[in-house]
């Protein structure tokens, strides 16, 4: 009963042994050894690579790593790091037969090839092959005492004494779990205690029970000064068992208790591990909440960003719409301005035309009144020569009214664009006649010569209206400013091949620089009147400078005061074919 | 030579006779006045009409344009026209225009703008432009009739009633079987403008209506035309006589 026990001990703590065996130290000296190795080969990436993850232990990567570097590199030194990497990966991932292939795999040579009979060993050790395993422990033991890292030498003799435990040598195995316990090491650690709890067991099975009590009482005090329950819980049940056997009841019951006491107090671990756990989750769930609700407020600060975006972008649209349709508004106004501004002048010149045109009809109709009075009263005195007389001023007055109601209807009709516009050949003597034909009483008024110097010869190419009235016009106003007795000459000079130059010279009063430049201004405005006498409203020649220019023809003025001007009107000629 | 024909349509009393007057001053024979639409077609077709002076508005209606429209239409009745008006308003001119050739006068008008009118209108109407008033030339030939500048007036002669024509220069003769007068136009112009079928070269400066031939004397190279004229007949020109219907 006690060995059934007994043997329940023993294998329930193999095997914690061994693979806590290495967790427990940090870097030892193997690793630092690497970690040297690694940065002496700068160059070889993978190797240092697959040493990192060896460090950190993690085994795939490793694998891949030293793979890499076993078919990058030719160096062998690094093929028999890597074979060792291999293998020992491979070992931690129970893939014992590839394991050892790569163990086998490494050089002799190598500088710690006691570790891969350390390894190999622990490869036959894990198929419980004791007798091979023990061979290449015994291989690796002296290398690994000389290397003095204490865990690993602790981990070699608990090895080697488990061995020859289970090849029931029990003299070596003794000896190598005394040196294993008797390591005397500086930390208590969990180790410490197995091997003391080991080699109680291994007397115990042989019946030694005075040394193996005293190796379970040192395993149970030791084990007071680690945390480590289930430790603490076998202790003290071998304790309680130990005691039991020794029909010591009373300290049995109290051990057994203690070790329920530890057993609770991993179940109540478990428990509390399960409360964190609990906990843990429901922290996580909070956390998942939470973020749940940060996402929504994500999602809604997305929207409130969006939205924000948009109405700038919006109200950015409003703002330079609005600044366009202001600048359209003001520039708007600016032609509006301009425009009111030009027809305000226009309405001006219009009102002044008016105003002179209405003076000078009312002059004309009062002298058109008088003259008439005059006429009914000569009519009773029957002197019929001065009635003649009366009669041919009272038409001179009505022409003159007529030539400027005329020229005031086509002023109009040019302004609003109404005038009808045809241009075909004219022969120019025949109109000068016709044109003259009309001031025949006039000219004979006033004993003006005229003269039709025009040769018959020249055809032009203008509108017939428009020349008449501009011809019209220049005959009127030589007349005008002509003198008794005066001259009026019309004639021609051709001296370009494509126009004629018509001039219409008297020997009138003529009219100074100035009057000429103001009569030549271009624009649309009167020239002013200021010899309200002589000088008419300006619309004459006004309307003049416009039929010539829309008949492509060009006006000069030549004169001089006292002396007479002359008018060079210039007419496209008709083209003629040959 | 004959006086012009002028049909005259005008609704104004004043205004038709000053035309009449001034026409018939200048050896016009006016062939009727009219004063509306209806008037003015009886006469167009009841009477030898040379040219017609149109006014625009009768009635204060366009029928002027009505008119020229109407007459436009039949083929080879249609005759030289004047329009007269006193509105220079660009719509009613944009619907005269249509009625090609097309001469207007503004009213009021003198003496030698309606004349001066008048030649233009003849001169439009045949398509022979800048030729009464240069000093080259001063025939307008028709299909019937040449018209003919005498001082202020025109004349008319009817080809038919030309026996033959003498080319001096810048100069023809006209023989006709009653009179002999000159006119001024080219001996090309003349020869292109008259019917080559009827009107023949029989000299380097005679040009005979083959209508008129009474006679043709080979022997002594002469041509006996209506009313005895003679003429002669070169070598040159003989081959006009092959495309003559010669009674065997």
């Amino acid at each position: 009963m006690i060995q059934k026990t007994h043997n329940f001990l023993l294998l329930f703590l193999f095997f914690p042994l061994i693979v806590f065996s290495q967790k427990e130290n940090d870097l030892n000296y193997f690793e630092v050894a690497i970690q040297k190795k690694a940065s002496s080969l700068k160059n070889e990436i993978n190797f240092d690579k697959a040493q990192s993850f060896f460090i950190k232990e993690e085994w795939d990567s490793t694998l891949v790593y030293s793979m890499k570097q076993l078919n990058s590199s030719p160096n062998l030194e690094t093929k028999d790091y890597c074979h060792y990497f291999r293998g020992y990966s491979l070992k931690k991932k129970d893939l014992y037969e590839q394991a050892s292939v790569e163990f086998n795999s490494v050089n002799k040579s190598f500088q710690y090839y006691y570790l891969v009979d350390y390894n190999i060993g622990k490869l036959f050790y894990f198929e419980e092959n004791f007798k091979k395993a023990i061979i290449y422990f015994l291989r690796a033991e002296t290398e690994i005492l000389n290397h003095r890292d204490e865990s690993e030498i602790a981990d070699i003799y608990t090895c080697i004494g488990i061995c020859y435990l289970h090849l029931n040598q029990f003299t070596k195995a003794e000896s190598y779990l005394r040196k294993d316990a008797l390591l005397n090491p500086k930390q208590v650690t969990k180790s410490v205690i197995r091997a003391n709890i080991n080699i109680a067991n291994f007397y115990y099975k042989q019946y030694k029970d005075q040394q193996a009590i005293y190796y379970f009482q040192k395993a149970y005090i030791l084990s007071k000064d680690i945390k480590d329950f289930k430790l603490k819980e076998n202790t003290a049940f071998n304790m309680a068992v130990v005691e039991e056997n020794r029909s010591n009841y009373k300290k049995a019951l109290v051990y057994r208790k203690e070790s329920e006491d530890w057993k609770d107090s991993i179940y109540n671990q478990n428990k509390i591990w399960a409360v964190a756990d609990y906990e843990k989750k429901f922290a996580v769930a909070q956390k998942q909440k939470q973020i749940k609700v940060l996402e929504v407020e994500n999602k809604l600060k997305d929207t409130q960003r969006n939205s924000l975006f948009f109405a700038s972008i919006g109200l950015l649209l409003i703002l330079t719409g609005g600044v366009y349709l202001y600048g359209q508004k003001v520039k708007n106004a600016k032609t509006i301005l301009l425009q009111k501004n030009k027809l305000d002048e226009l309405n001006a010149t219009k009102d002044q035309l008016f105003s002179i045109v209405s003076h000078d009809l009312r002059s004309s109709v009062n002298a058109l009144k008088t003259s008439n009075a005059k006429l009914s009263a000569t009519l009773e005195t029957k002197n019929y020569d001065e009635l003649h007389q009366l009669i041919i001023q009272n038409s001179t007055i009505a022409n003159g009214a007529y030539s400027l109601l005329d020229n005031l209807l086509h002023w109009a009709m040019l302004q609003t664009k109404q005038l009808y516009f045809h241009k075909e050949s004219i022969h120019l003597y025949s109109i000068v006649q016709q044109i003259e034909y009309n001031y025949k009483p006039l000219l004979l008024d006033k004993a003006i010569t005229f003269e039709n110097l025009v040769s018959k010869n020249i055809f032009i190419f203008v509108d017939l209206d428009s020349s008449k009235i501009v011809l019209r016009n220049l005959l009127d106003n030589a007349i005008k400013f002509s003198n008794k007795d005066g001259k009026i000459s019309f004639y021609t000079q051709e001296n370009n091949p494509d126009f004629c130059d018509l001039i219409i010279e008297d020997n009138g009063i003529g009219m100074s620089e100035n009057t000429i430049k103001e009569l030549l201004q271009e624009g649309e405005l009167l020239a002013k009147k200021s010899n309200s006498e002589i000088i008419g409203t300006g619309l004459g020649l006004q309307l003049c400078k416009q039929m010539i220019k829309k008949n492509s023809g060009t006006l000069v003025i030549e004169s001089e005061i006292n002396k007479g001007t002359k008018m060079i009107l210039s007419f496209p000629k008709t083209k003629t074919n040959g | 030579m004959d006086n012009i024909n002028v049909l005259i349509i005008e609704d104004t009393p004043e205004q038709s006779d000053a035309l009449v007057k001034v026409l018939v001053e200048n050896n016009y024979n006016i062939t009727g006045v009219a004063a509306n639409f209806t008037d003015a077609l009886k006469l167009f077709y009841e009477n030898t009409v040379d040219i017609i002076i149109i006014d625009v508005f009768l009635d204060g209606k366009p029928d002027g344009i009505t008119f020229a429209e109407s007459i436009n239409i039949i083929p080879n009745a249609s005759k030289p026209f004047v329009f007269l008006t006193s509105s220079q308003d660009r719509q009613i001119f944009e619907r005269a225009k249509l009625t090609k050739p097309f001469s207007f006068l503004m009213k009021p008008f003198n003496e030698l703008e309606i004349l001066y009118a008048i030649e233009m209108a003849v001169e439009k109407f045949y398509a022979q432009t800048n030729v009464f008033m240069s000093e080259e030339q001063d025939t307008v030939i028709s299909n019937d009739y040449l018209f003919i500048k005498k001082k202020n007036s025109l004349k008319k002669v009817a080809i038919n009633d030309i026996l033959y024509i003498e080319v001096e220069e810048r100069y023809c003769n006209i023989i006709t079987e009653k009179e002999k007068f000159v006119i001024q136009i080219s001996l090309t112009k003349i020869s292109t403008l008259l019917d080559k079928n009827k009107f023949v070269k029989t000299h380097r400066n005679t040009i005979v209506n083959t209508d008129k031939i009474e006679e043709i004397i080979l022997a002594d190279n002469l041509i006996i035309l209506k009313g005895e004229h003679k003429i002669n007949l070169s070598d040159t020109y003989k081959d006009f006589l092959k495309k003559m219907n010669i009674l065997s």
